[in-house]
């Protein structure tokens, strides 16, 4: 007893500012280094960003470079394709976020609640693989399934007395090709956190559930998913926070002409004017718009989250 | 003093001495687009390096460049933007201006004289050297690179020996072929699968296509291949401009609903395009005659089709009596060396590694390898591989490294081409010759566009080329009503992005250039 | 409320499983198609669509052409110190970051996270961020590869919340007991987190194991490259085999040559995920609380 009282006696006073500062001095240890990290890694290329303002002459570097103001800004605003772009980057980005996470959290449930051991473990397996293929690879299977003379789901077509459809330059159609596609390949892996997740919960919830005669919906309902609700609102404030980058490798690789007004996002476009054109500062000032989007958008559901629910990213 | 005078003549030793190893090795680091990148660079021991080091005093060292071109301008471009450009690279002609216009690279006039052999043999086409020059500066080393007229239109010959047709001749002609080869099974398999033409629509920024290279044939047969009319200074204009090139849209729009030419045109990249015709997808194309017949490129048609046979034809003669094959392009390998090197004062080591590359010793070595190990000398003097062990010779898989700096000294002669290009027989017993096939379409009609390639785009390239591009492709696959109305938005579009102005400032640069006049 | 019976367990079982079969068949096709695109030799025309290619018909052309690459086992082995090492140092940094950021008491934390929002939200691109690592002096060396992605920041957002969910009795039993911070977070907490160490370890893992791009523009020396730089450029170099040079190196097609280098990516990380697997057992944390 007197041990106990003794220690927290050398406890300096709760309350106090620098009190709290030294009782927590352990993690601020832990801080240094990662923070030191971020200043130089993360901060550093952000002081660089600032030629996003300026016109970048490789020989000057990134100080001496003469400043132009929002001129680069103004390059992407006034592009015809401007809002076009900006369009078919939410767009996509959302039909992804709003189709693909469910799914993915439905396939983790349903993993879940399996009680085919090996299935199971088969079955989960098969599911990530798809995200390890590059989209390069990606192109070749889309044209098996929906080249419109011999893909397999214009054969189903044809047999069916229809007329093929061009899925991949229809620019109809090519939206869902394009989400349908990722959330394909990304599904299975985006299910790994959120089975993480549920490992996470008191397995003698479920049993006491089970004592009083819930069904496995309801178990669902009422534990499993408020048991992962905060990891789900945690990816989803992230993803909201990248909206706008809607995938660009996966865009490079299947887009084409006839489909650019429904294909062509905020990074093909730069990328065809910035990087490969030298135009730096112009790659640099989009970059800075789409984090400007993207924290505006992370503040007002991140408030929403706050409200609701006890979990947010600040 | 007689005790100082051993003093003496141990520091008079020492200082000639050390002034003999003063004599330093310049440094000098080079990225060659290499041959084989994915082989790898020289091995350490290679001789070629000890013979640079101890001959030329430079101590080499050699970086390959990803294989692909993109690859290579983000290298090269994100190297230029910290201003950490090696010493001498090779870069692609837009890279080259972009990063010229910065400064970054030195003005090579003054080497030439440095180095006479490698001038001669590398340096003296003026089409060449204008390509890499820039406000009548050279700012980069042109070698010849690309062959001239290495494309054409093919067809496949056995098609139209099974439907008993003759070799068309004119457009009109070439489109009922394309209509036999859609319609009347000319591979005999019983199945409706195969179409009349295949392309690729190509966009290749501003310099070449009007709707693709591989539609130059159908544009040519306009009088419109080419984005651009180089005729006379007093004809220079966009080609969309001159009606002839609406009627060309026009024609590929029909062929296009006529269900003829392989839908896979609008695809994003060349593959599926090389790959459908190896798998007899399509009987009229048009193609490089490397990429259709050397020995690796062929092996899968021939698989596929043993009695296959693609033999080039003349470009369809138009309605207006004109016909083209394609576009003549100079094309260069340029290498240029940084402004920083220039500083350092390494330009005469540069040209002196250069001169030794174009001299006899440094091209065998560098093409082929050493004499004797990987190669001989027949007694006209081409290579040849007699006697020589399959392993030790310069073409084997493991010889590879060896030999990675060969496009720094190749020049395109006769030795070369004999040797890259040889003749052999496919599957069943035909002689293939690459080279043949690459005279015929030398002898072909083409349209020259030199001056094409040295467009300066415009700031705004990107929007323009997708309004330009977009509106075309929607028209040919019928997304959007031809009529004079659309047709005249389209080109009020293109004004409106700033099309007059590309045509000023581009004439007035070519006729400063001579290329216009 | 009615008691849950056998026959609706086994129904439930049922539907829960049917629909794992069906997302397995969407899932499995394609996959396998691109498993025989990668063992068919070029222009094997059949009806099957690319499903049923032979066993007599395979060819592992594609495979060998990659595999008897001199470079190959160097590439491997590049792969494997970026990866452990790239991981290893991921761990040490976002694991501190993360457990900090985990404790709600801690003074600052709002303005932490926002300092580690920013430059998640504000991502500078390419030049910025080259120039820093060239101006470290960083480029050609295996660091420019492991250092500058050190701390992925959603990566540590995740982990942070996971940290958030360890019941605090635990550790503030412990810290009462005068355990030092180090130990409590050696001894109890990630014991209890193996699920998400292993998780973001193996995210952090198979980013390193397919990296191209930073590879590519920053290590010029071949003898440094991983396996996707050389996949890419053996690819890359059997598609620009316009002119090809007398000796055809390639003998297999463009797109069995793509299929191959994915399967060959692909294996370690098969192999490395069913042990990882094996760690998520359900109810650790809970163990713990009982324990």
């Amino acid at each position: 007893m007197t041990d106990i009282v003794r220690r927290s006696a050398a406890l300096p006073k709760k309350n106090s500012r620098s009190g709290e500062i030294l009782r927590h001095k352990a993690f601020y240890l832990m801080l240094i280094a990662p923070v030191v990290y971020f200043i130089i890694f993360k901060y550093g290329p952000l002081v660089n960003a600032q030629i996003a303002f300026k016109d970048f002459q490789a020989l000057d570097g990134v100080w001496k470079s003469p400043w132009v103001g929002f001129r680069n800004f103004m390059t992407f605003f006034s592009s015809i394709y401007f809002w076009q772009l900006l369009r078919n980057t939410l767009t996509l980005s959302l039909g992804k976020l709003l189709i693909g996470l469910p799914l993915a959290v439905i396939l983790a449930l349903a993993l879940n609640e399996s009680s085919l051991r090996r299935f199971r473990k088969t079955v989960q397996t098969a599911t990530y693989l798809p995200h390890f293929l590059s989209w390069v690879v990606m192109y070749g299977v889309l044209l098996l399934l929906l080249s419109p003379d011999e893909g397999l789901i214009n054969e189903i077509i044809k047999a069916l007395g229809g007329k093929p459809i061009a899925f991949l330059q229809d620019p109809k159609w090519y939206p869902w090709v394009a989400v349908l596609s990722d959330v394909w390949k990304e599904t299975g892996w985006s299910a790994i956190i959120y089975l993480a997740a549920m490992t996470g919960i008191d397995p003698g919830l479920y049993e006491a559930a089970e004592v009083e005669g819930a069904t496995r919906l309801q178990r669902i309902r009422f534990i499993t998913l408020p048991g992962i609700a905060d990891v789900i609102i945690t990816i989803a404030l992230l993803r909201l926070g990248t909206i706008l980058d809607a995938g660009f490798h996966q865009i490079f690789m299947t887009y084409s002409v006839p489909v650019y007004s429904v294909g062509d996002i905020i990074d093909t476009w730069v990328y065809r004017q910035g990087v490969l054109d030298f135009q730096f500062s112009l790659a640099t000032a989009v970059g800075l718009f789409k984090g400007v989007i993207g924290l505006l958008l992370v503040v007002f559901f991140n408030r929403l989250a706050r409200r609701y629910s006890d979990s947010s990213l600040f | 003093m007689r005790k100082r005078l051993p003093l003496l003549v141990i520091l008079a030793l020492v200082v000639t001495f050390g002034a003999g190893a003063q004599q330093k090795l310049v440094d000098i680091e080079l990225w060659a687009l290499g041959a084989v990148t994915e082989a790898g660079a020289p091995p350490d021991n290679w001789v070629g390096y000890q013979i640079i080091r101890d001959k030329l005093g430079i101590n080499l060292k050699l970086v390959l460049e990803p294989s692909s071109p993109t690859d290579q301008d983000t290298k090269i471009s994100v190297a230029a933007a910290s201003n950490s450009l090696p010493d001498i690279f090779g870069v692609n002609r837009d890279m080259l201006m972009k990063i010229a216009r910065q400064g970054l690279v030195a003005q090579v006039d003054s080497m030439l004289p440095m180095m006479p052999i490698r001038t001669r043999d590398h340096y003296s086409d003026p089409v060449l050297l204008k390509l890499a020059t820039q406000n009548k500066k050279l700012v980069g080393l042109p070698d010849p690179g690309a062959m001239p007229r290495v494309e054409g239109l093919v067809i496949r010959k056995d098609w139209l020996d099974k439907l008993g047709l003759k070799t068309p001749k004119t457009l009109d002609e070439l489109v009922e072929v394309a209509k036999a080869f859609t319609f009347n099974d000319p591979d005999g398999n019983g199945k409706d699968d195969t179409y009349g033409f295949g392309a690729w629509y190509e966009s290749t920024g501003l310099s070449s296509a009007g709707f693709g290279r591989r539609f130059d044939y159908i544009m040519g047969a306009f009088g419109v291949a080419g984005m651009w009319n180089l005729e006379s200074a007093d004809k220079f204009q966009f080609n969309f401009r001159d009606p002839n090139f609406r009627k060309a849209i026009e024609f590929i729009r029909k062929i296009n609903e006529a269900g003829i030419i392989d839908p896979s045109w609008t695809a994003p990249n060349k593959d599926e395009f090389r790959a459908r015709w190896k798998q007899g997808k399509f009987g009229i194309f048009w193609e490089q005659f490397a990429a259709l017949h050397t020995t690796a490129n062929y092996k899968d048609f021939d698989k596929n089709f043993p009695n296959g046979e693609l033999v080039p034809i003349m470009p369809p003669v138009g309605p207006g009596g004109k016909s083209s094959n394609g576009l003549d392009i100079a094309g260069a390998r340029i290498y240029a060396v940084s402004t920083k090197a220039a500083k350092a004062g390494k330009v005469e080591a540069i040209a002196r590694l250069l001169e030794w590359m174009a001299s006899p010793e440094g091209y065998y070595l560098c093409g082929f390898g050493v004499e004797g190990v990987n190669f001989k000398k027949d007694a006209k003097g081409y290579i040849s591989l007699e006697g020589i062990q399959a392993e030790l010779a310069y073409t084997h898989k493991s010889q590879q490294p060896l030999t990675q700096l060969r496009n720094m000294v190749y020049i395109n002669n006769d030795i070369e081409l004999k040797v890259r290009y040889p003749s052999y027989k496919s599957a069943n017993g035909k002689t293939i010759d690459p080279l043949a096939i690459w005279n015929f379409f030398k002898n072909s009609p083409y349209t020259e566009s030199t001056g094409a390639g040295m467009i300066d785009p415009p700031s705004n390239v990107n929007d323009f080329k997708r309004f330009y591009d977009e509106n075309l492709v929607k028209f040919a696959l019928g997304q959007q009503p031809l009529n004079d109305q659309t047709w005249a938005d389209f080109i009020a579009g293109m004004d409106k992005l700033g099309a007059k102005d590309v045509e000023k400032a581009a004439k007035a640069k070519l006729i400063d250039q001579g290329m216009l006049d | 409320m009615r008691k849950a019976g056998a026959k609706d367990e086994i129904l439930y079982q049922i539907a829960v499983n049917l629909y794992l079969a069906v997302i397995f068949l969407i899932v499995l096709l394609p996959l396998w198609r691109v498993l025989m695109l990668s063992l068919t030799p070029f222009g094997h025309l059949d009806n099957s669509f690319g499903l049923l290619v032979g066993p007599k018909d395979w060819t592992f052309d594609a495979y060998a052409q990659f595999l008897s690459h001199p470079a190959f086992l160097r590439a491997m082995r590049n792969s494997a110190v970026i990866t452990l090492g790239g991981t290893a140092i991921n761990l040490i940094m976002t694991v501190p970051m993360s457990y900090a950021l985990s404790v709600k008491s801690l003074p600052g934390r709002k303005w932490l996270n926002i300092f580690v929002m920013i430059p998640f939200l504000f991502n500078p691109g390419l030049i910025p961020s080259y120039l820093v690592v060239t101006s470290l002096g960083l480029q050609n060396t295996l660091w420019a590869v492991m250092i500058p992605g050190a701390i992925g920041i959603s990566n540590m957002f995740i982990m942070r919340n996971f940290f958030m969910e360890i019941p605090q009795d635990l550790t503030e039993a412990a810290r009462i007991d005068g355990a030092s911070e180090l130990k409590i977070l050696f001894r109890i907490v990630l014991p209890l987190s193996k699920p998400i160490l292993l998780t973001i370890g193996l995210f952090y893992a198979v980013g390193h194991w397919n990296e191209f791009f930073n590879p590519m523009l920053y290590l010029n020396d071949q003898k440094l490259q991983p396996l996707p730089v050389l996949l890419r450029n053996i690819l890359m170099g059997v598609n620009m085999n316009d002119y090809v040079e007398y000796d055809a190196f390639s003998t297999s097609s463009v797109q069995s040559l793509k299929a191959a280098s994915i399967f060959i990516s692909m294996v370690p990380m098969m192999m490395a995920y069913p042990w990882i697997q094996k760690h998520f057992v359900k109810g650790s944390l809970a163990g713990g609380i009982k324990g």
